[in-house]
Order: C-alpha cells, then structure tokens, then sequence
C-alpha cells in the first residue's frame, strides 16, 4: 500500500471533477482553474501514464484533411507558440517541420491531390521532387520520388506535456489526486451529483469524462452510452543515436492507413519517424482494432521494423531497445467528441482525440473551458463535436 | 549523500526522492518522470534499486514493480534484424 493508499481521500468536494489525466484531462484541468474554477483531477494510474506516454510526439498539420479537421489542428499548433511561456516550463516544443515521404506513383497521384486541397486551405505545404526530398531528410532510401513539405509541422515531448500543464494547473489549485479510480457516477433527478472513486465519493455537480480510450467504460456508469473503440498502435524505440531526423518523418503510406478505410496495408502499417531530445529514435507504427489487448505478435513487429528499414535504410544498424503499445480513442471520423450530455445534466464528455491527441490537446481544455463558461474564441466548433453527429449519420 | 540510480540515464537518488515527494509514486510514474529505466538497458540494472527507494520514501513494502511490464525485445536488436524476422536470424 502507498502512502496515498493509507491516507485515503477525505469524502470531498469539488465544483468540478475531471476524470482522466492525459494531455487532454490536464490541458481542460489547467484551462478552467485559469478561469477561476475549483477543480479536482483524479487518475486510476499516473499523470499521462497510459495513451499520453505510448505515443508519437508529432503535431502534424499536413497530414489532416482540409476543413474541421485542419481548421481544429492549426488552430492547437499556434496555441504553442506560447504554451511554454504559460506553463511556465519547457515541453521540448520545437517548430522543426515535417516530411512525408512518397515512393510508388499512387501515392504521388494521392498526395498531389492531398497537397493540392491542403494548399486551398491555406496551409504552407509544398512538394519536394527526390532531391530536395533528400536534401530535407538525408536518410530517406534513394529510391523515394519525392516527398511533401511543411514547415508548420512541429514536435513536443508528450511526458512533458501532460506533466507540464499537471504541475501548471496544481500551481493554480487544482487538487491532482493519482491511484484514483471512478468506479461511479452518483445522480439525482437527471443531474450529476458525485463521482464514486476507489478512495471515496466526491461530490460535484460537474464531472468531465476526459479517459480517452476508456471514455466508453466511464460512459456505462453514467448511463450515457457512447461509443470509443480502442485503435492499437505500435511503436518501437531505438537506443540513443545522433540527430538523424529533421523534425518528423512520416510517409505516404501512413497518410493512406490514416485517410483511406479501403485500402489498408496489413496491420495498418506506415512510417513514423521521430527523435526525442534524448535521442531515442521513436519507430512507428500500426493501426489495429484488437480490443485493448497488449500483447502484439511478433508478426506486427517485424512488419514495422521491415517498413521503416525500406523507407529509410539508415536505420537497419540502430539497435531497438523496446516498443511501446498504445491505444488511439477512435470516434469514426478523426474528431473528438466534446460534448454536454442532454440525458445526465452535468456530464461532459471530452474525448476521442485518436491519432492527434498530442496536437489537440492545448486546444481542446479551451474547448471545454468554453462549453463550460459560454461564449470564447473556440466556441465556434463546439457545434461541430457534439455526440449525436454519429446518430444523425446512422439516420441519414 | 546523494547517488547514481540509473546509470543509462544518469537518474540521482535525488531526483527520485524529488518525484516521489511531487506525488509520483509508482514505478512507472516515477520512470516517466525522471526517465529512470528508460535507457539501453530498459531499468534491468535499476530495478531492483529504484524498488527500494520508492519503499523506503513511501515507508511501504518493497513494491512488485507491476508498474514496468517487461517488453520486447528483451534485448537490444538491431532493426535491420527484426525485419528479417527476429534475432534468431543473427
Ligand atoms: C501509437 C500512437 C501514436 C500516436 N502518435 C501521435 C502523434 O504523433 N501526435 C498526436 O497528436 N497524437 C498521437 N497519438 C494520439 C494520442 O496519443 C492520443 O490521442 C492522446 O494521448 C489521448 O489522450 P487522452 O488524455 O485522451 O487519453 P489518455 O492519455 O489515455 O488519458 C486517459 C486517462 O484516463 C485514465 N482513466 C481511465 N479510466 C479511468 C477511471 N475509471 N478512473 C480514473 N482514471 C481513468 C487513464 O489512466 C489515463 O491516464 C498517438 C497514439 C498512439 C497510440
């Protein structure tokens, strides 16, 4: 037992309870005490100890598609420019730009037309023909034909992230408590009353479903269903090298498994390439719907490793010293769900970020901040990440 | 007087003691926050070592580190390895 164990929490209260403490849960704890709630944040495991630390650290602008999507990630990526400087501390965020790299001529047509439409909408993206493509990323094969460019694409350590906006938003009165599980929500007449934890009750009026991939379960104590499906990913992780990589790395086929539900390559498999400050190598990746299950067979292993040895022969000689499994919270259509319950008064699910959570996460406590509060610079896309958008295309 | 835990990452017994008393009390936090464990030899030197601290800060039983599941590989390979189907091929 633990010293948090022993002591138990006292039954408490709090004006509102965030659930889960990922990117997401402490980017929406540190927002709404900076507009002068009192919040709780309560976490079965650790600060960003489960999806928010077996991932990538990108944030990708260039690999969204044009419209919500996009208008929603850029809008996240300028909030970083000044999120270091707000939080108070470094979160390894660098505007160092992104590559995806293009080796079949399908993939040329797909990626011209990607280009194409991303530059409509006012992203600085530009297409790189094989040299320039190499003169951008020096270990890319030298068979690849060419690549897409932006220098909007950035990168952050998502460890620092989740902890950076705890240790910021603790600084501000929000009460972190770790080893906490909601195991209920209690309710009276249609309204949110308290959250059973494995430690005590604590009562509030106001709980917000921030747990990711495991929105679903806290979704079933609610009695407001709602459906995240889990998306495995993994990723392996090299032992230290040299910078090799300029900013992220990701190819065509990636962008493909991300975009196209049709033609998958197996295991959902396309090059990620990053490098942490440390100068890990992080090697991904995959996308599977296995359930929650962990246990990856060799198969996918080897499939990622064969991949990113063809994509960028440089790193056949590095050694990999483990992987990482982490599971995306898929919605269906690559958009988070934000949302008041209509059903359970005081029940706000915020959730579903899958594979651009990191990139999502300085918006999304605005986002919530603003559900909550009225009015707000992100209120306008509130409208658009509502729950019952996937009913109203079941009726359709 | 202070110490080495970690020789890959070069974690002190300082920084350890730091996260435990900032509230990350499990192995795994404590390996996400300082990166102890995390280097080339994936905490099989330090293990056992950081156990020990988070007991004798927290004043607990020696925990069982279910917070650090093993991983694979369970050594270092090379990937141009784990293409071809792993290290038997070596
Ligand atoms: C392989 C992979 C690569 C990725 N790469 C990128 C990338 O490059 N860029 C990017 O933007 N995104 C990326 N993502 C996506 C990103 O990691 C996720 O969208 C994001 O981490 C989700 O954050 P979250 O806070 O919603 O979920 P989580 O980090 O999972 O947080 C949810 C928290 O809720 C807690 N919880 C669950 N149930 C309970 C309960 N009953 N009581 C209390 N607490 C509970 C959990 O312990 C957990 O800490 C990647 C994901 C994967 C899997």
């Amino acid at each position: 037992m633990s010293m948090y164990m022993k002591a138990g929490i006292r039954m408490t209260s709090a004006e509102i309870v965030v659930i889960g403490a990922g990117v997401i849960g402490t980017s929406i704890a540190f927002r709404l005490a900076e507009s002068g709630r009192q919040v709780m944040m309560i976490d079965r495991n650790g600060i960003g100890a489960a999806t928010s630390s077996a991932c990538d650290k990108a944030i990708f602008l260039q690999s969204k598609r044009p419209g919500l999507h996009m208008d929603l990630a850029r809008e996240s990526r300028n909030m970083y420019n000044t999120l270091e400087e707000e939080l108070g501390q470094s979160v390894e965020f660098k505007g160092a730009g992104g590559t995806v790299a293009i080796h079949t001529e399908q993939q040329m047509l797909f990626m011209k037309k990607f280009v194409h439409d991303q530059t409509q909408a006012g992203i600085n993206v530009s297409l790189l023909n094989q040299k320039e493509a190499k003169e951008q990323q020096p270990i890319l094969a030298d068979d690849i034909i060419g690549a897409s460019y932006s220098p909007d694409d950035a990168e952050v350590n998502p460890l620092k992230l989740s902890q950076g906006f705890a240790t910021a938003a603790k600084r501000l009165g929000v009460e972190i408590m770790t080893h906490t599980e909601a195991i209920g929500i209690e309710k009276s007449n249609g309204k949110v009353t308290g959250v059973k934890t494995s430690k005590g009750v604590i009562s509030t009026e106001t709980v917000i479903n921030a747990c990711g991939p495991f929105a679903s379960s806290i979704a079933r104590f609610s009695g407001v269903p709602m459906n995240i499906k889990p998306r495995r990913g993994v990723i392996l992780i090299s032992e230290k090298v040299d910078p090799i990589v300029n900013g992220s790395l990701l190819d065509a086929q990636y962008i493909a498994a991300k975009h196209l539900s049709g033609q998958q390559p197996e295991y959902g498999i396309g090059l990620s390439l990053g490098q942490t400050d440390s100068g890990n190598l992080l090697i991904g990746g995959s996308r599977e719907f296995v359930g929650f299950n962990k246990h990856v067979h060799s198969d996918v292993l080897h499939a990622i490793a064969y991949h990113a040895c063809k994509v960028v022969p440089a790193l056949t000689n590095i050694r990999i010293i483990r992987s990482m499994v982490g599971f995306r919270p898929f919605t269906g259509d690559g958009l988070p769900i934000i949302d008041r319950s209509e059903q359970l008064r005081g029940y706000i699910l915020a959730a579903g970020h899958e594979g651009d959570g990191i990139a999502l996460s300085p918006i999304t406590g605005c986002l919530v901040r603003d559900l909550l509060n009225g009015g707000g610079p992100t209120s306008r896309f509130l409208p658009h990440l509502t729950s019952d958008r996937f009913k109203e295309k079941t009726l359709l | 007087m202070d110490c080495v835990i970690c020789r890959c990452e070069e974690v002190l017994l300082s920084d350890i003691v730091r996260a435990i008393e900032d509230g990350y009390t499990s192995h795994r936090e404590i390996k996400l926050k300082t990166r102890a464990g995390m280097g080339i030899c994936q905490g099989r030197t330090c293990r056992l070592l950081l156990d020990q601290v988070i007991a004798s800060v927290s004043q607990g039983p020696v925990p069982k580190t279910i917070g650090i599941a093993p991983n694979v590989p369970i050594r270092p390979i090379m990937l141009g390895d784990l293409a071809k189907g792993g290290g038997k091929a070596k």
